[in-house]
């Protein structure tokens, strides 16, 4: 999508959406230990030398997280910020592993969707990839 | 009454009851935000196939939890196991079920208590330490985080210190049963719930890593 047809920010279909699932979101964010236990169950963490940026939990807390604590108050600025983080250095490959119970794929799915639903996600063409 | 009487008489109550309650109104929450997943079996037929899981063998080991990160699980299961044990089992408080309820346990030694006590106390800071001297747990650490490892914490300090009759007694014992009184109460209502909702999330809820039935499901997925 171009730059010329990318919309405002739909906040309202945005904070509905955040508060759909906000009995199992913003709990199950609550509930996070940020113990960072997850990280080596990460493919693309270990492929990155360690980087915290490809750690399951900072992806899920800098992009959902945020998106809650703003009450989906955000620009596009923020959506087009975060779409690196749940496409790029997330693959939804389902094998992160939380040792207290936290479903993060699901985490990153409903972002996914959220950026979506905004006009927000990767192109075909894009360069950027960790492929 | 003076401030030794109240937090060794009406705080203490208080404590429990926030405890308790708390941990019911966490649990009803958890009930009332998921219901039961509808299981539907494939036919007879088709069971018949279906592998018996094999014994644990050395190579699942090295993949678990304990396999990838030795040091911490070993560090959080004995800093949990005392955490939890000692409160109930030490001398002193032993000493106090007796006079208010006419009852006792079994109480560790003394010195074994001394021991244990250094132990979760030295968990703590190992798990301090953790957030500061790693890159990735510091990338998501939060003041928050910090002051929950203190409310765990303190109380075990300021117990050894009472202990060991080190400092002003009186204040220091003070201090230990209001910093007591005060993890109790933070636990239904900080991520000290964990303690709680371990048990819930990790066996009750059905997704790929549940340890358990995995019976239950977000009740919004019904909502049309």
């Amino acid at each position: 999508m171009s730059d010329q047809e990318k919309k405002a920010v739909d906040r309202a279909e945005v904070s509905r959406m955040l508060a759909k699932k906000a009995p199992e979101m913003k709990r199950i964010l609550n509930y996070c230990l940020h113990c960072s236990l997850c990280a080596e169950s990460c493919f693309l963490y270990m492929s990155h030398d360690g980087d915290p940026q490809y750690m399951p939990s900072y992806k899920v807390i800098n992009s959902l997280g945020k998106l809650y604590k703003k009450k989906g108050n955000v620009d596009l600025e923020f959506l087009e910020g975060i779409k690196g983080m749940v496409w790029n250095n997330c693959v939804l490959c389902h094998r992160c592993y939380c040792p207290i119970g936290i479903d993060i794929p699901r985490m990153i799915d409903f972002t996914r969707s959220i950026c979506r639903s905004q006009g927000v996600y990767p192109e075909l063409d894009e360069g950027e990839s960790w492929l | 009454m003076d401030i030794y009487g109240l937090v060794r008489g009406p705080l203490v109550w208080v404590a429990f009851i926030v405890f308790v309650l708390g941990l019911i109104y966490q649990a009803q929450q958890f009930l009332s935000s998921t219901r039961e997943r509808e299981v539907v079996l494939p036919p007879a037929s088709l069971l018949g196939g279906v592998e018996l899981p094999k014994p644990l063998s050395l190579a699942d080991i090295s993949s678990s939890f304990l396999g990838v990160h030795p040091v911490i699980t070993v560090v959080t299961t004995i800093f949990h196991v005392f955490l939890i044990m000692l409160p109930i089992f030490v001398l002193g408080h032993n000493v106090l079920f007796e006079e208010s309820f006419g009852f006792s346990l079994f109480v560790f030694p003394e010195m074994v208590a001394d021991v244990l006590t250094l132990i979760v106390i030295l968990g703590g800071v190992f798990f301090f330490l953790r957030r500061i001297l790693i890159r990735r747990v510091r990338a998501i650490t939060t003041l928050y985080d910090y002051i929950i490892v203190a409310i765990v914490v303190v109380p075990f300090v300021t117990g050894y210190l009472a202990t060991q009759q080190l400092l002003n007694y009186e204040t220091i014992l003070i201090l230990h049963i209001l910093a007591g009184e005060l993890m109790l109460m933070a636990i239904p209502f900080t991520k000290l719930k964990h303690g709680l909702l371990f048990f819930l999330y990790r066996y009750q809820m059905n997704y790929e890593n549940c340890l358990g039935s995995g019976s239950r499901v977000w009740s919004y997925n019904q909502a049309k």
